[in-house]
């Protein structure tokens, strides 16, 4: 019984460092945030309007892969160690697909950031969904690809973790965390090979010039195949800390552990083949493909709604080993002066919230009347960016007193954060829905038009985007206070009585959960399958219109000059020659 | 954190809990949707024009 730096002090040391990336990322984004929040509702402005894509590419990429990947490795690594009771199997490995995250990390970052100068010719102003003809220059591709490349080589090291184990408990149940790691993992290797295809079959040798177009509607949709999962990999580990620490805050035990794997199984099923609701107003997707990832999206309403449950009845069983009576009474039971507990959950109840504008968002119909406007953004900030990332900031300040050992610098500030950050998101997200919902547009800089005036039913345009600034200004000061706790707490003293690093066993434990629910292999078959299903023929249609590379058409801005003095000239025209005589073979076999 | 087993004032265990809490909250959440459901019929639907899909 002792302190996860006590029982892993070299574990500790790689999970601290991938913290520290991701609220560096953190701080940086909401930086970002601010500004562009500023921007667009006219209160300062204190870029030139065509910098606003920089600032939003910042903000995205940093906000929605660096700072949530970099967490949810260095809690799935906490995740398996401590549920495993096991350190890593060699931790050089370990720190190399850290290190690898990071460079993949620089190089898209220096890319992206480079935008802000003329010194450069380099810039990937091409928001974090990368869609041609936008381009960017071929450092941004290459820092993606080494990044995904490192979080494959995170998942191989915990499933060489699981193995090891499984060597010396051959008829144990997996234990819970680790098979949540499990599971999302799976789903993650699924979903990253739309996007690695997308990288690296078209965006990134167009951008160094190897070939000259490439068909946007093909490179849109490998993008989405794996732009929903995406969405579950930031969601299943706050999931995850949602089923087995929001219990352990609030005094009770986890209500189902076969549930509990039953969620995660579904989300390994069907978090992939929904992508193209994504694309409802892409033309090029025949309707009935767009029917098909419909009717999947609304099956995976039924995975959040079993958390919403399982986790709202963990609560109440804490509420009442605490003295909570009543239908409604037990909520004044939990533990609301603790912080980890109160931002986790009032993460949950904005992704309540979150739920009723995704599923406008998810029926075709309707999603016309929100679709492109500012009511996207109101709506992912509920949950990405609140459900997630509130969800991490408050476990924070659980882990990284466990990982570095040092005492919490204030209870009291990270209370306030918390709640900061929550009404601060009230404000600007119910403001940005209502926006969308009079026809605001998203990533728009300057969304005024002379002669033209957005129709109100109650309030003003003005009272919403002060609405939207004052909640972006109180985001950002949450965002300040966390960092500077997290801050002081790293070099604080150490702490002594830290609490043990435990999970409560569940309720209703592992045994009673049938075990083909632990039968990866058979979920993993079932889950192509249904890809397959959902995408062949889409992908095939998309392929058979426009062609492989597209009808043609121009990037912007193009990078061939400067891939070209660096010498990539040659070796294009040897791959490309090469690429289509390997298509000219594939033709005549197909 | 402090709150973990120490502030507990007694233990229920699998069988005698009974979450009537959870179900009156998931109750007025879809309560809640169905409302906004009706509301959405009536303003954002039928007060808007028609939505064409499909040939025209
Ligand atoms: C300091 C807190 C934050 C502020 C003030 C803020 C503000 C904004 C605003 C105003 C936009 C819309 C810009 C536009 O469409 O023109 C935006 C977009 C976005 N935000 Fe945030 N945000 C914050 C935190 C977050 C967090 C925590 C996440 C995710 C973890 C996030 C993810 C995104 C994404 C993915 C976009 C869309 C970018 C795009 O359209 O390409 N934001 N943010
Ligand atoms: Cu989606």
């Amino acid at each position: 019984m002792s302190a996860y730096i006590d029982q892993f002090p070299e574990e500790a040391k790689v999970i601290r460092s991938a913290f520290y990336a991701s609220f560096f990322a953190l701080a940086l984004g909401a930086a970002f945030g601010l500004i562009q929040t500023l921007h667009r509702t006219d209160f300062v402005r204190i870029i030139p309007a065509e910098m606003y894509y920089t600032v939003l590419t910042a903000h995205g990429v940093l906000m929605v892969v660096t700072f949530t990947i970099f967490f949810l490795v260095a809690i799935f690594t906490w995740a398996v160690t401590t549920s495993l009771d096991r350190g890593v199997e060699d931790i050089r490995f370990t720190w190399s697909w850290y290190g690898l995250m990071t460079l993949g990390t620089a190089f898209a970052a220096i890319a992206i950031l480079a935008g802000f100068t003329d010194r450069t010719e380099i810039s990937a102003d091409v928001l974090f969904t990368f869609y041609a003809p936008l381009q960017a220059h071929p450092m941004f591709y290459v820092g993606l690809v080494l990044f995904v490349i490192g979080t494959w080589l995170a998942g191989a090291d915990w499933f060489r973790s699981w193995w090891a184990w499984k060597q010396e408990n051959p008829d144990k149940r997996i234990p819970l965390p680790t098979f949540m790691v499990l599971t999302t993992m799976i789903m993650w290797y699924l979903a990253t090979l739309g996007v690695a295809t997308s990288i690296i079959a078209f965006l990134l040798p167009w951008s160094l010039g190897l070939i000259d177009t490439v068909n946007p509607t093909l490179t849109r949709t490998l993008f989405w195949f794996w732009g929903h999962p995406v969405v579950y990999f930031w969601l299943m580990p706050a999931y995850m800390m949602w089923y087995i620490m929001l219990p352990k805050f609030s005094g009770g035990r986890l209500f189902s552990d076969p549930l509990a794997r039953v969620v995660f199984v579904l989300f390994l099923l069907l978090s992939t083949p929904v992508g193209i609701h994504h694309q409802y107003l892409d033309p090029g997707i025949a309707e009935g493909f767009k029917f098909i990832a419909m009717t999947n999206t609304m099956f995976l309403l039924l995975p959040s709604l079993l958390t919403a449950f399982t986790v709202v009845a963990s609560m109440e069983h804490g509420a009442r080993q605490r003295g909570g009576e009543g239908y409604f009474g037990w909520l004044g039971a939990l533990p609301w002066r603790d912080p980890v507990f109160t931002g986790m959950a009032l993460a949950g109840l904005m992704f309540a919230a979150g739920g009723f504008s995704g599923m406008i968002n998810a029926g075709m119909n309707i999603n016309y009347l929100v679709h492109n406007s500012l009511w996207v953004p109101g709506h992912f900030h509920l949950t990405v960016g609140t459900a997630v990332a509130l969800t991490f900031m408050a476990v924070s300040y659980y882990f990284i007193p466990q990982v570095t050992g040092r005492r919490l610098a204030s209870k009291q500030i990270a209370l306030v954060q918390v709640v900061m950050w929550f009404v601060g998101m009230t404000f600007m997200s119910n403001a940005m829905h209502r926006g969308g919902l009079l026809g605001m547009p998203r990533r728009t800089a300057e969304p005024e038009y002379a002669g033209f005036q957005f129709e109100t039913a109650i309030g003003t345009v003005g009272e919403l985007n002060a609405q939207i600034a004052l909640g972006g200004v109180l985001l950002t000061l949450s965002t300040l206070l966390f960092i500077v706790n997290m801050s002081i707490t790293a070099l604080n003293d150490r702490d002594d009585d830290l609490p043990s690093n435990t999970i409560p066993e569940p309720l209703s434990g592992p045994n009673e959960a049938p075990l083909v629910l632990d039968n990866l292999k058979l979920w993993t078959a079932i889950a192509v399958v249904l890809v397959i299903f959902a995408y062949s023929l889409p992908l095939a249609s998309i392929v058979e219109r426009g062609g492989l590379f597209g009808p043609g058409g121009d990037a912007f801005p193009m990078f061939l000059e400067l891939a070209d003095s660096f010498g990539f000239a040659l070796v294009g025209e040897t791959l490309s020659a090469m690429v289509s005589s390997l298509l000219e073979t594939l033709r005549t076999v197909v | 954190m402090s709150s973990d087993a120490d502030a507990l004032e007694r233990h229920i265990g699998h069988d005698e809990f009974d979450p009537v809490g959870t179900l009156a909250l998931i109750g007025i959440y879809f309560l809640i949707l169905l409302l906004m459901w009706l509301f959405m019929y009536f303003v954002e639907f039928l007060g808007n024009d028609l939505t064409v899909v499909g040939m025209i």
